[in-house]
């Protein structure tokens, strides 16, 4: 269990609100909750899959992290300071170490820049800066930028080459390599595999493995397919309209899903075997995903949840420890339960 | 480092190193690759190096004023004397067969009249003329005694007639020392140029000292066009001491020097033109000769009526070839000097409101309405009045009312950009913002930036010819195309070579400027499907 190392990024409370304007003055009248209240570690070396159907807040809370966009309130350690307060000069040195591999790689990068400017943008930057251990030369950075595309499987000879000039797969291994190019510590994957066909799903997956392996790193892997959670992360959390839900070691959550979200998920997805699939009991639930844009009073699952008792309507769930590194945001498993319905 | 590092070279299929490469690298060989865009840029270099050197190509001056040369056509082979000979001749021609003494058929006679009718003037002329001299060669037509006397006349002024230009000169002492006349102060001058009229030397200093203060008070005038004369006498003594004695004395010289070059040309035109008659020297004549005992001057000498207008000559026997030069200096400058500071301002400021957003961009682009609103003639016409007429001013104030548009399609350019993910990915790899800008916005906007440049550069050299045309623009004796099409067109049917050699010219420039935009448009567009 990775709960007695040190995590290497800690996120307490994080809240990322979007207001909503409306009328003549623009005025503020409400806020999109896209992520509400979501604290997790992370720790060195493993990979946590964030899982979750669309719209639920993965992708905010990873862009939150890499700080994107402003985070509303919470906190974010990372380095032994805290990023949403951390000043221009800490920013950037905690983003050298925290890099970010984007979902589409037809958009991420830029259509006018060569691959080797593009693997090497990052480099410039933080070189221009003086933020590398020394004065990069520019032969030096060229060798750095043709290894890291021999290592992500790009020959080096197509430095050259536009992006267009490129398949998705391929695209994707560019943008490993960008992130890879300062050597950081986590790296953020949003969506990373979602936009590639499936063979080339593997490809990537197997190549993000490989480099986990070599080069000790630590990734926040976000997807919506669970095979994919499955086959790359140590450790899994399920979220749901900006919560999450529970989370859990990979493979303690799909053998032994206790909330009743991570359930009917996991059922939703497709057995590989047409005996077992056709055995397979769907949970289905009913409803669609509310407006993240009101505030709840109760559990944020109560209108859709199989399960759900009359107290979970007006009591926010707390998220508690079932066994050890298996938390579930759920009523259900509070052992309090009783005692607290009983003072109601 | 967690790789290993191999220090081998990328190289191809083919084992060849591929060195790096960048967007402005591979444009350039793109580029390289349209031809027409590489005719383009030639063309556009050529006229920019022929406006460049204009002073010190062999082009006579462009503001140089020769009545007897209006309107000449051009000739590759005439020189000037023989086309106003052609002139003058078949207007006699025309006179002649007008009183009967020229003798042409009944038909032919029909056929003039003809063309009198249908206002073909042209074309009588030409006739007339080469009738006229086809008879006189074969004896059947003498000119009469007026004709004969206009003939003789012209003839004599075409031989003798000169162009003198001092291009040096030197007082002699009487010990015989040389001394070169500029170096000289303006008391000695005064007194050399009281010797040559026999004056005292008094006079001509008074008179010297009394035309430096009147054009003291002219230039303070022109100044404060307010200034009432009394005003302007009165503070001339003021004027005088700020200036300084030296530059009073600088003036006094000039003055002085000048006259005394004149006088001494005047006689020396004089013997030159006799000489002329007499054939005893040869032309162009560059020589020092001595004028008198104390004057020597080192003349440039050529007649007048043998100079060569290969695009003939305007209204007032200026060369149009090098009015065409010259006036391509301010077009072209126009052209480009205006076209690149509003690309660059619309840029800065589109970017500015685009990427930043927020109350920035709430100001930026009201203020972009405001001036929207205005009519922009106004504007430039008003900025022309306030600041003063020259080419300067006419610069600032057509960059400053045409790069409203431009900011406004890079601000939309940018706001599409701004949020696409590769401008996100680079925020999350710590890049500023002004190299998010420069690096990623303005390279995806440059096609839009680029195609609206190239048809920029014709509506400034257009606006030119019309701020000309308002007398708001280049004044005389300085030109433009625009403003030499403006005034060929009033004489178009006569004098068609005014209007055809500059707009000509102009189209030429405008063509290749437009080919050479669309090759770098192509050329900055990696995935750009539109080449060869």
């Amino acid at each position: 269990m990775s709960e007695q190392k040190e995590p290497l990024l800690r996120v307490v409370g994080l809240k990322q609100y979007f207001p909503i304007h409306a009328g003549f003055f623009n005025r503020e009248v409400g806020y999109i909750r896209a992520v509400d209240d979501v604290s997790f570690d992370v720790y060195p070396g493993e990979t946590l899959g964030i899982v979750g159907e669309s719209g639920c807040g993965k992708s905010t809370t990873v862009r939150s992290l890499s700080q994107l966009y402003k985070p509303t309130a919470g906190e974010i350690w990372f380095q032994g300071k805290d990023l949403c307060k951390a000043n221009e000069k800490d920013l950037l040195l905690a983003r050298k170490d925290m890099q970010m591999i984007f979902q589409d790689p037809y958009a991420s990068l830029d259509p006018r820049m060569t691959v080797r400017s593009i693997i090497g943008e990052p480099l410039h930057i933080y070189n221009n800066r003086g933020m590398l251990d020394h004065k990069w030369t520019e032969s030096e950075i060229e060798q750095r930028v043709e290894d890291l595309m021999e290592r992500c499987g790009l020959n080096k000879m197509f430095k050259n080459r536009y992006p267009h000039e490129f398949s998705g797969g391929q695209r994707q291994r560019i943008g490993i390599a960008r992130a890879l190019a300062l050597n950081p510590q986590i790296i953020l994957a949003d969506e990373p595999v979602s936009a590639l066909d499936v063979s080339i799903q593997a490809q990537i997956l197997n190549l993000l493995g490989d480099l986990q392996q070599e080069l000790g790193l630590t990734y926040i892997f976000i997807a919506h397919d669970l095979a994919v959670i499955q086959h790359i992360s140590t450790r899994v959390m399920v979220m749901y309209l900006g919560a999450a839900m529970e989370t859990a070691d990979a493979l303690e959550l799909y053998a032994n899903p206790l909330h009743p979200y991570t359930q009917a998920l996991l059922s939703a997805a497709p057995i590989p075997d047409p005996k077992v699939e056709r055995q397979r009991q769907r949970i289905i639930l009913t409803g669609d995903v509310p407006s993240p844009d009101k505030e709840y009073q109760g559990c944020r699952f109560y209108d859709r949840c199989p399960k759900k008792m009359e107290f979970c309507k007006n009591h926010i769930p707390s998220f508690h420890e079932v066994k050890p590194g298996h938390r579930v945001n759920c009523w259900l498993f509070d052992p309090d339960l009783q005692k607290k319905q009983v003072e109601n | 480092m967690f790789f290993k590092k191999k220090n081998q070279k990328a190289v191809n299929e083919f084992n060849q190193v591929v060195e790096g490469n960048s967007l402005t690298k591979d444009a350039w060989k793109r580029l390289r690759k349209n031809k027409m865009a590489v005719i383009g840029m030639v063309v556009v270099i050529f006229y920019a190096l022929i406006a460049l050197s204009a002073s010190i190509l062999p082009i006579y001056r462009y503001d140089e004023i020769i009545l007897d040369h209006q309107n000449l056509p051009p000739s590759l082979t005439k020189t000037a004397g023989e086309l106003m000979m052609k002139n003058r001749l078949q207007s006699v021609y025309f006179d002649a067969w007008k009183a009967g003494e020229l003798k042409v058929t009944e038909e032919e006679s029909r056929q003039i009249n003809e063309w009198i009718q249908k206002n073909e003037s042209t074309k009588v002329w030409n006739w007339m003329y080469a009738e006229g001299e086809r008879q006189r060669e074969a004896g059947t037509f003498t000119f009469n005694k007026s004709a004969q006397r206009i003939y003789d006349r012209l003839v004599k002024k075409i031989n003798t007639d000169l162009l003198v230009s001092v291009t040096k000169a030197w007082y002699v002492a009487d010990s015989g020392k040389r001394v070169n006349l500029q170096k000289m102060s303006a008391d000695e001058l005064a007194r050399i140029y009281a010797d040559m009229l026999g004056m005292d030397k008094q006079v001509v200093a008074d008179a010297t000292d009394k035309e430096v203060e009147t054009a003291l008070v002219n230039d303070l005038k022109a100044k404060n066009p307010d200034m009432s004369d009394e005003d302007a006498n009165a503070s001339v003594a003021m004027e005088m001491e700020s200036r300084g004695d030296k530059a009073i004395e600088r003036m006094k010289k000039t003055n002085l020097y000048g006259k005394i070059i004149l006088q001494g040309t005047k006689s020396l035109k004089k013997s030159l033109e006799a000489k002329a008659a007499e054939g005893s020297i040869k032309f162009p004549f560059n020589e020092t000769t001595q004028v008198n005992d104390h004057l020597i001057l080192k003349v440039k000498a050529t007649k007048m009526h043998e100079r060569r207008y290969l695009l003939g000559t305007d209204y007032v026997g200026r060369d149009m070839l090098s009015r065409v030069i010259y006036g391509g200096q301010v077009s072209i400058s126009i052209g480009l000097v205006g076209a690149i500071t509003s690309v660059l301002i619309g840029i800065l400021v589109g970017s500015l409101a685009g990427y930043l957003g927020g109350k920035i961009d709430y100001v930026l682009m009201r203020f972009v309405d405001i001036m929207y609103g205005l009519p922009y003639m106004l504007l430039v016409i008003i900025c022309m009045a306030i600041f003063g007429r020259n080419i300067m001013n006419l610069f600032i104030a057509l960059a400053m009312v045409s790069w409203l548009t431009i900011a406004r399609m890079v601000r939309g350019q940018i706001m599409s950009l701004k949020n696409s993910e590769f401008v996100e990915a680079a925020r999350s790899m710590g890049a500023s913002t002004a190299r998010i800008i420069v690096r990623h916005m303005i390279p995806n906007s440059l096609s839009v930036i680029i195609v609206y440049t190239t048809l920029r550069v014709p509506s400034f050299i257009m606006q030119e010819s019309f701020l000309s045309f308002l007398g708001l623009g280049v004044s005389a004796p300085f030109t433009s195309w625009g403003s030499l099409v403006g005034d060929a067109v009033d004489a178009m049917t006569l004098y068609p070579w005014r209007l055809l050699f500059p707009a000509a010219v102009m189209t030429v420039f405008l063509f290749a400027m437009n080919f050479f935009g669309d090759g770098l448009r192509d050329a900055f567009d990696p995935q750009s499907k539109n080449q060869q």
